[in-house]
């Protein structure tokens, strides 16, 4: 497929349109130098449909779904904010709708299964998209899922590549618009692809723990903990679930903010589980083990990193040790000679 | 066969129901036709409306709203620590989060019984104002503006188009724009200079709310008692000042251009469209930091002393303005909504003594039904049905509009602010000189209460709003400059949490009010129950048959699109439905005559 000419569908499934309102933060590059084709590269993108940003409405717009059904749009990019629903558990009605077209009403679930078999790669913005997030919350009542729990691991797109997951809640306005425009230069064989982990997210982005890229991790460091909120120190014992939270918020967007860094724990929002547990309850403290482990490692880490600094000295001092052993022989001696037990 | 044969009609189940459902019926008998809209895009979430109209008359005769989309926060809240509502009902709205952080802390600070000290007030403040003015941009420029755009207005109303040309813009001097066409060029979608320049500036109000909360959408810093900032210091304001004069700037453009523009839409025959009677409800926003509470009687107060005020207004009449009886007047009845309403009443009273009724949120239970889609005679939504009851007065149950024009209403009525004339609300703008702004002087602004709620002064009042929001932050800066000053730095106040609690907490939205309702028994969620910026505007026939508000503005609506009726696209009842700027997932079905749309439910696809 020529890859001169990019078509986005953006659909919205149980979502807040989050993660919408977030790419309009985003700064390098902005939606608008992206939509333009200000970046070389990434050119010849268009917004096809989105149903917070698009001018057309009713029969209009779903014709457009239509149309991407039946390939007129090819090659497209799959984007989904929002969870799926299990319509079987709706009974007589229905979860999630997003259009109507002739009359006949388009399920998210139906519209997905449909472009899935077509498009050239699927992306899921928002935990939600990903792995089911808020609406799959415990008791998870419409039975919701992510695109990843959706179409499965294995599946793959035109291109051959596996669904790319952008998790957050929303993810960083730079993270977003960045992954999407690289898996873009990667299809066009100007970058290489993307390297995803287990759970499909860039490693480039989400390779690192919130603790570890913590602006505030001195204090923990240093063994400093904040017990009230307002005070400075590491935020562990208010529930900061950094230890367990691959993400890189350490500013949210054009240096502002961050949630660490401004003092507000990490609940946990890009994790596959949120909101349920490992990261429910938000205030309280995370799970031991991953503390534990790390201070381990961190008591021979420190160690070893002690012996790299001092070993300079150590190195200088090491000829003297046989002069020195020689010395408290003698002082032995002499010690001796005067009827002195040492 | 695959879902796309199936929507094409290729199954005898299917063929047999598309003729009936044809989008673009041939005009019926009476002059009626059919239309379906859906999905009604540019906002936020799933709504549809479905309605009859007359195309000799060019008007609705009849409308119904709905929501085709469920999630249910409500059951996910029950047995969770209170606290967590306030993270997890933000993500209801990832346009307008911060109203329902704050509603929820508001009433979770209630449960717990906890006041927060005046700085966490006052930044919590600074967070939500930040959300206002770039959501107020957004809404009117890039949301709503697109519908009067030159691309929309050539295509559906071709005859504004000349006249829109010959039309000097009056306020030319501060937004620089020649004619009322030019404004019209400066909306198009994705490539007008107002679009545009919106997209940019709005960027810096997520920034403003990023400072204090840590990211936004969805804060993390609002927690009961306080807000989670550390190592708050005068150069966090001065950043969160400097950013705020970017929309101080904007506004002056925003509000000219956009009343330049509505009144020439005005004058095109727009006066009844999306007209309804005055019955509006507002809860207030920006709070005097000293005088909040988490006393549920010391709302009355707390609501007073708000820079936005709260009040009820029926037939255009002022009935209260006091948050507990606004809060004892609520019901929210099942409606037309795929629910069940058999729960039992377990709050018989409010903590002031006013009785509280089985149909008040604090009893309400969320107990879902899915039921048959398309049903008009029965029940046909998501949306529950709110109403006030003048409990007061006749005990009739209110349908009521919230929203910018409720709240510039109320406020301007009321009289508790010293900007409220009784007839308007005047406020003053300093003067901002910052480079690719047009318009650096001071300005005065001076909304004026419109002769009924409409299409067009709900886009106004959404435009005004975002001016007075930035007035309003503006002189919150200084307070909170002024309790730094004296010390008092102060975000959070430590608590022993009880184990039994109720909490009530209201606040505007930029599209309407968030109102939370937390029951807590054993340290835990018992019943949580949330009304979103839109539930009011959105709710769909009452048991008493009463249309919503979105419901009310379309029915005996004027229909303006030029052309022939068999392929009206329906501009007028997209643009009514935007100028509320629902957030929700909504789509529009429009039903003609006496021909029914028959919606069937698509079978699973499976791949082949």
């Amino acid at each position: 497929m020529g890859l001169e000419e990019i078509n986005i569908i953006w659909l919205e499934g149980q979502d807040c349109a989050g993660d919408t309102i977030t790419i309009k933060q985003a700064s390098n590059p902005t939606l608008i130098d992206v939509l333009t084709g200000a970046i070389p590269g990434l050119g010849g993108l268009k917004l096809a449909y989105h149903p917070t940003l698009m001018f057309e409405w009713g029969d209009d717009a779903t014709q457009i779904l239509v149309d991407a059904m039946e390939g007129k749009y090819d090659p497209f990019v799959l984007i989904l904010e929002g969870s799926i629903p299990d319509e079987s558990k709706a009974g007589d009605g229905v979860f999630c709708v997003i259009g109507e077209h002739d009359g006949k009403l388009l399920k998210l679930s139906d519209v997905i299964d449909s472009l899935a078999q077509r498009c050239a790669a699927a992306v899921a913005i928002g935990t939600c998209a990903a792995y089911g997030g808020i609406p799959s919350g415990n008791p998870n009542p419409t039975g919701a899922q992510g695109l990843l729990d959706y179409l499965g691991k294995e599946w793959t797109g035109g291109l051959g590549l596996p669904i790319i997951c952008i998790p957050g809640c929303p993810p960083r306005p730079d993270n977003i618009i960045q992954i999407l425009g690289q898996a873009v230069l990667a299809a066009r064989g100007l970058a290489p692809l993307p390297e995803l982990d287990e759970w499909h997210r860039p490693v480039a982005f989400y390779g690192y723990t919130m603790h570890e890229l913590c602006p505030i991790c001195g204090f923990y460091a240093e063994g400093t903990d904040a017990h009230a909120f307002g005070d400075t120190g590491c935020l562990g014992a208010l529930g900061c679930k950094g230890i367990i939270t691959n993400c890189n918020n350490t500013t949210w967007a054009d240096g502002y903010g961050g949630c660490t860094g401004t003092g507000v724990p990490c609940f946990g929002c890009t994790h596959p589980d949120f909101p349920d547990a490992p990261t429910s309850p938000f205030f309280a403290k995370a799970p031991a083990m991953p503390f534990i482990i790390e201070n381990m490692k961190g008591m021979l880490a420190h160690a070893e990193m002690g012996f790299e600094r001092f070993k300079p000295v150590l190195e200088a001092l090491l000829p003297l040790v046989p002069e020195f052993i020689e010395d408290l022989d003698r002082q032995m001696e002499e010690a001796k000679d005067k009827g002195r037990k040492i | 066969m695959g879902f796309l044969d199936k929507l094409k009609g290729g199954g005898a189940k299917e063929a047999a129901a598309a003729p009936a459902a044809a989008p673009a019926a041939a005009p019926g008998p009476g002059g009626k036709r059919e239309i379906t809209i859906e999905p009604i895009t540019r906002i936020e979430g799933h709504l549809g409306v479905h309605a009859t109209l007359d195309t000799g008359a060019k008007k609705v005769t009849d409308a119904y709203a709905y929501s085709p989309m469920f999630r249910g926060f409500e059951i996910i809240l029950v047995g969770r620590e209170p606290s967590e509502a306030v993270m997890i009902t933000q993500r209801a709205c990832g346009v307008c989060p911060v109203p329902h952080g704050f509603a929820s802390v508001n009433a979770v600070d209630q449960a717990y019984g906890v006041t927060p000290p005046p700085m966490g007030v006052v930044l919590r403040d600074f967070v939500h104002g930040a959300e206002q003015l770039y959501d107020s941009e957004v809404g009117v420029l890039n949301l709503e503006g697109p519908d009067y755009s030159e691309v929309a207005v050539k295509k559906f109303n071709p005859d504004w188009w000349g006249e829109a040309q010959n039309t000097k813009a009056e306020r030319s001097d501060v937004h620089g724009f020649a004619t009322v066409a030019d404004i019209m060029t400066a909306l198009n979608p994705l490539a007008g200079e107002l679009y545009l320049r919106s997209l940019l500036v709005q960027k810096a109000g997520h920034n403003m709310a990023a400072i204090f909360g840590g990211k936004h959408p969805h804060v993390h810093s609002f927690v009961p008692g306080g807000i989670a900032k550390i190592n708050l210091s005068a150069s966090d304001i001065e950043s969160y000042l400097t950013l705020l004069m970017r929309h101080v700037a904007f506004t002056k453009e925003l509000v000219t251009a956009t009343d330049d523009l509505l009144n020439f839409v005005l004058a095109q025959g727009y006066e009844d469209v999306g007209a309804r009677d005055i019955n509006l409800l507002a809860v207030g926003s920006y709070n005097d930091p000293e005088a909040y509470s988490a006393d549920y009687e010391g709302m009355t107060e707390l609501g007073r002393k708000r820079m936005v005020s709260p009040g009820v207004m029926l037939n255009g009449e002022v009935v209260t303005t006091d948050l507990v009886e606004i809060n004892a007047g609520v019901r929210e009845f099942i409606g037309r909504g795929w629910y069940s309403s058999d729960w039992a009443q377990e709050i018989e009273t409010d903590p002031a003594g006013n009785k509280i009724e089985y149909e008040h949120p604090w009893n309400k239970r969320t107990l879902p039904e899915p039921g048959e889609y398309g049903k008009w005679g029965s029940k046909y939504t998501w949306v529950t049905s709110p109403r006030w009851k003048n409990w007061k007065g006749d005990g009739k149950n209110n349908v009521l509009e919230l929203g910018p024009l409720a709240r510039m209403w109320v406020t301007a009525k009321v009289g508790l602010v010293p900007e409220s004339t009784g007839s308007s609300l005047k406020f003053e703008l300093p003067a901002a000189v910052i480079p690719g702004f047009k318009f650096a002087d001071k300005m005065e602004f001076e909304w004026k209460i419109p002769a009924k709620p409409n299409t067009v002064e709900r886009v106004r009042a959404r435009a005004y709003y975002n001016a007075y929001s930035a007035y309003c932050v503006t002189s919150l800066v200084m307070k909170a400059l002024e309790l730094m000053k004296a010390g008092k730095t102060q975000v959070w106040t430590p608590y022993e949490k009880p184990k039994e609690g109720i909490g009530f907490g209201a606040v505007e939205a930029m599209r309407g009010s968030c109102l939370h309702w937390c029951v807590m028994k054993d340290g835990v969620i018992s019943n949580y129950q949330y009304h979103a910026p839109s539930t009011w505007n959105a709710s769909g026939r009452d048991p008493e048959e009463q249309p919503g508000a979105y419901e009310q503005a379309l029915i005996q609506s004027p229909i303006t699109e030029a052309g022939d009726p068999a392929a009206w696209k329906g501009v007028d009842i997209v643009r009514t439905i935007r100028s509320f700027d629902p957030c929700l997932g909504c789509a529009v079905a429009v039903h003609i005559g006496d021909k029914v749309v028959k919606h069937e439910l698509l079978p699973f696809a499976t791949p082949e």
